[in-house]
């Protein structure tokens, strides 16, 4: 049995790859993961006072999504695990497909305004990702 | 942990006696040369600008006979001047100033003025004006200010990091380029520190330390789940009372920590409704926006106007509240009204399981720290409301409460300091050495002319200019380098039209100001950093969905924030 760890922020825009992983694990009969990344780098351009514990809130919302996603899974009758790591999302990937020996990694591909990358720019990160850390990784 | 808190009292002590040495100096230093004045001829006068303002660190020199200098001083911190003349016979004396940025002038002294000299009799001067100089020095200081709006607008840089640099060129042309060419000399290092209001930076770091204490607590998240729980499915009502809750947290801390504290718990609140969490964030940043208005410590841009203006918390309770109270109603009902076919397409509500894990993220966490951060947070409003009364300022009330919350709620003092965004008084550290240089090459000036000229001395136009140009150009540039910049022109203004002495134009510039920020995504902070969050979340918030709501409530909330001024004052 292999693993698939599907990157997902949740959100609408986010459900056609969440229900794309899940159909995936049925099919190949392997474990699902879904991954948030609480990346907080957008605040870097802030001077307005960051007296409060970002991270934490993020992680706390981040779960509230993965759980969204695993009941959506479990709907279907995956049993999904989820996974919040804080950093940026490249690096945190990278890491999480090495950590999860996870054997195919899974990217939405951009929907509508939501999203935050654009097709050339998600391509570019699948084939980095693919790279530097041997796993298959697929935009769906 | 008693060594560190030791050595925080022993900082603050210290802090404390280093303050009142600074704010005694003045007095001794008057005290000293009053003692070493001694009987004798000399010339007394003081320098101003156009605009009436003194003319500090003018050099002052008494030209005599063959063109000689007889004696030279510098104008003090009001413009005046005293030159200790030499006793001998005076037949000609020119008194000649000169001021980097101004028309330098020579004073002749007329025959009867130097027979008083000629008797060891002191002579006094009318108020000598000097008229402004367009120096290369002014295009730098205004490109250079220029340079930081642009990149802060444009998210080129950091704001630190863009006001620092503006400050590194208007010092660079100083003391480079004002060795090649004097023209291009706008301040030194000291002059430029004095522009530094440090009430502004303390109280802006006692609160910040007050705030992190309470946010640990978890009371942002409970009220707004308990606010889910009332509502029982309403979304009109839900949004009523996060409005509510935000404008009112918002008046109490900062609009950014308000936001950062509600925006996580509400994208849940409104995913667990199934609806989109854009209809709960952005009526929340508006009201943020609003509601950050009616105290002192609500908004950075009122923190600075009640520093400069000396205006007290009580004073902008009595005369913003109400206005900002009208205002919020009236923006409660366009976001209803604006909202109220997403707020009726809402439905599909989560499993119990998720719902009880937004009860998770919704409860209190540190229930003992909140009752004794309570304590203390109630006894700082009580202080910052009664402390006009006895000349209590609002930075020591900040500092008094972020001491007591180190002592009390004993919270690591390592966490506490590193939850201090230094990042954040570098900023102002940095704008009012920027806003300086451009007090000091005239720019200013300019500006408060071209205002004063185009209202007329008519006070209801200088409300409604004041307003709604302030309000517009919020949107587009950060408001607090705005407000910043504004801060002498309206004192030039509440000095030079009839009736603005009541103060209305500082409220003025608060109301254009912060309700301003609403009309664009980029008009203020708190608006950036929900949007950063709900794009986290899948949910962005766009330039232009942020403009269709926010620029219509922007009009509504300025119209109802008008007409509160008008009627007020």
């Amino acid at each position: 049995m292999g693993k698939i760890l599907c990157a997902t922020r949740g959100g609408a825009a986010s459900r056609a790859s969440q229900d794309a992983a899940i159909a995936l694990a049925q099919e190949r009969g392997d474990e699902l993961i879904f991954l948030y990344v609480v990346d907080i780098s957008f605040l870097n351009q802030t001077a307005a006072p960051l007296v409060v514990d970002v991270e934490s809130r993020l992680e706390k919302m981040g779960r509230f999504q993965l759980a969204m996603a695993q009941e959506r899974a479990a709907a279907q009758g995956i049993s999904a695990g989820a996974l919040v790591r804080r950093g940026q999302l490249r690096a945190e990937l990278l890491a999480a497909a090495r950590e999860t020996e996870a054997d195919l990694v899974l990217l939405g591909h951009p929907v509508g305004t939501e999203a935050v990358f654009d097709e050339a720019a998600i391509q570019s990160l699948a084939t980095s990702l693919a790279r530097e850390s041997g796993v298959k990784v697929r935009v769906v | 942990m008693q060594r560190s808190r030791f050595a925080i009292l022993m900082g603050l002590a210290l802090v404390i006696i280093v303050g009142m040495a600074w704010a005694l100096s003045p007095v001794w230093a008057q005290e000293a040369a009053v003692g070493s004045e001694q009987p004798g001829p000399g010339v007394a006068g003081r320098v101003i600008d156009p605009l009436g303002e003194p003319v500090h660190d003018a050099d002052v020199i008494a030209v005599g006979r063959e063109g000689q200098p007889v004696a030279e001083t510098t104008s003090q911190g009001d413009g005046s001047f005293l030159l200790d003349l030499p006793l001998q016979d005076y037949d000609t004396l020119v008194v000649e100033i000169e001021r980097p940025h101004y028309v330098s002038r020579e004073i002749p002294i007329d025959p009867a003025a130097l027979a008083e000299l000629n008797s060891a009799q002191a002579v006094r001067l009318p108020a000598i004006e000097l008229e402004r100089r367009i120096t290369p020095g002014f295009w730098v200081a205004t490109l250079s200010f220029v340079l930081v709006l642009l990149l802060i607008a444009l998210e080129k840089l950091h704001k630190t990091t863009a006001a620092l640099l503006g400050v590194a060129l208007v010092l660079g042309a100083s003391f480079v380029g004002g060795a090649i060419n004097p023209d291009l000399f706008i301040f030194d290092f000291e002059r430029a520190l004095s522009y530094v209001d440090f009430d502004v930076i303390f109280l802006v770091m006692g609160m910040m330390i007050v705030i992190a204490v309470i946010e640990e607590t978890g009371i942002f998240q409970w009220l707004a789940y308990q606010s889910y729980r009332l509502s029982r499915g309403r979304i009109w009502l839900l949004v009523t009372i996060l409005m509510a809750i935000t404008s009112v947290a918002s008046a109490l801390l900062d609009n950014v920590t308000t936001m950062l504290l509600m925006t996580p718990i509400s994208i849940q609140i409104a995913l667990t409704l199934g609806m989109n969490p854009l209809a709960l964030l952005i009526p929340e940043i508006l009201a943020s926006n609003v509601g950050g208005i009616s105290t002192l410590i609500g908004t950075p841009t009122n923190i600075l106007i009640g520093s400069y203006a000396g205006l007290g918390f009580n004073d902008f309770l009595i005369n913003l509240t109400p206005g900002v109270l009208a205002s919020l109603l009236g923006l409660t009902i366009f976001i209803v009204l604006r909202y109220r076919k997403s707020y009726a397409a809402a439905g599909g509500q989560l499993s119990d399981a998720m719902r009880q894990r937004l009860k998770e993220s919704g409860r209190i966490t540190q229930p003992a720290k909140l009752r004794k951060a309570g304590v203390i947070f109630g006894f700082m409003l009580v202080l910052f409301v009664t402390g006009d009364a006895f000349h209590l300022v609002p930075a020591v009330t900040a500092i008094l409460g972020a001491v007591a919350m180190l002592l009390w709620v004993s919270p690591n003092i390592e966490e506490m300091l590193h939850v201090v965004d230094w990042t954040t008084l570098v900023f102002f550290i940095a704008l009012f050495m920027a806003v300086g240089a451009l007090q000091e090459v005239g720019l200013i000036g300019i500006i408060a002319t071209a205002i004063g000229n185009l209202v007329g001395g008519n006070l209801v136009a200088t409300i409604l200019v004041l307003v709604w140009s302030a309000a517009l150009l919020s949107g587009v540039i950060d408001n607090i380098p705005f407000a910043a910049t504004m801060l002498p022109v309206v004192a030039y203004l509440t000095r030079t039209v009839p009736g603005a002495e009541s103060g209305v134009l500082w409220y003025a510039l608060s109301v254009g100001a912060a309700m301003g920020g609403n009309s664009t995504l980029i008009g203020a902070s708190p608006n950036l950093v929900t949007a950063g969050i709900s794009e986290r979340a899948g949910y962005r918030i766009t330039y232009l969905d942020f403009l269709k709501v926010g620029f219509p409530a922007t009009i509504v909330t300025v119209i109802i924030g008008t007409i509160w001024l008008l009627i007020r004052f």
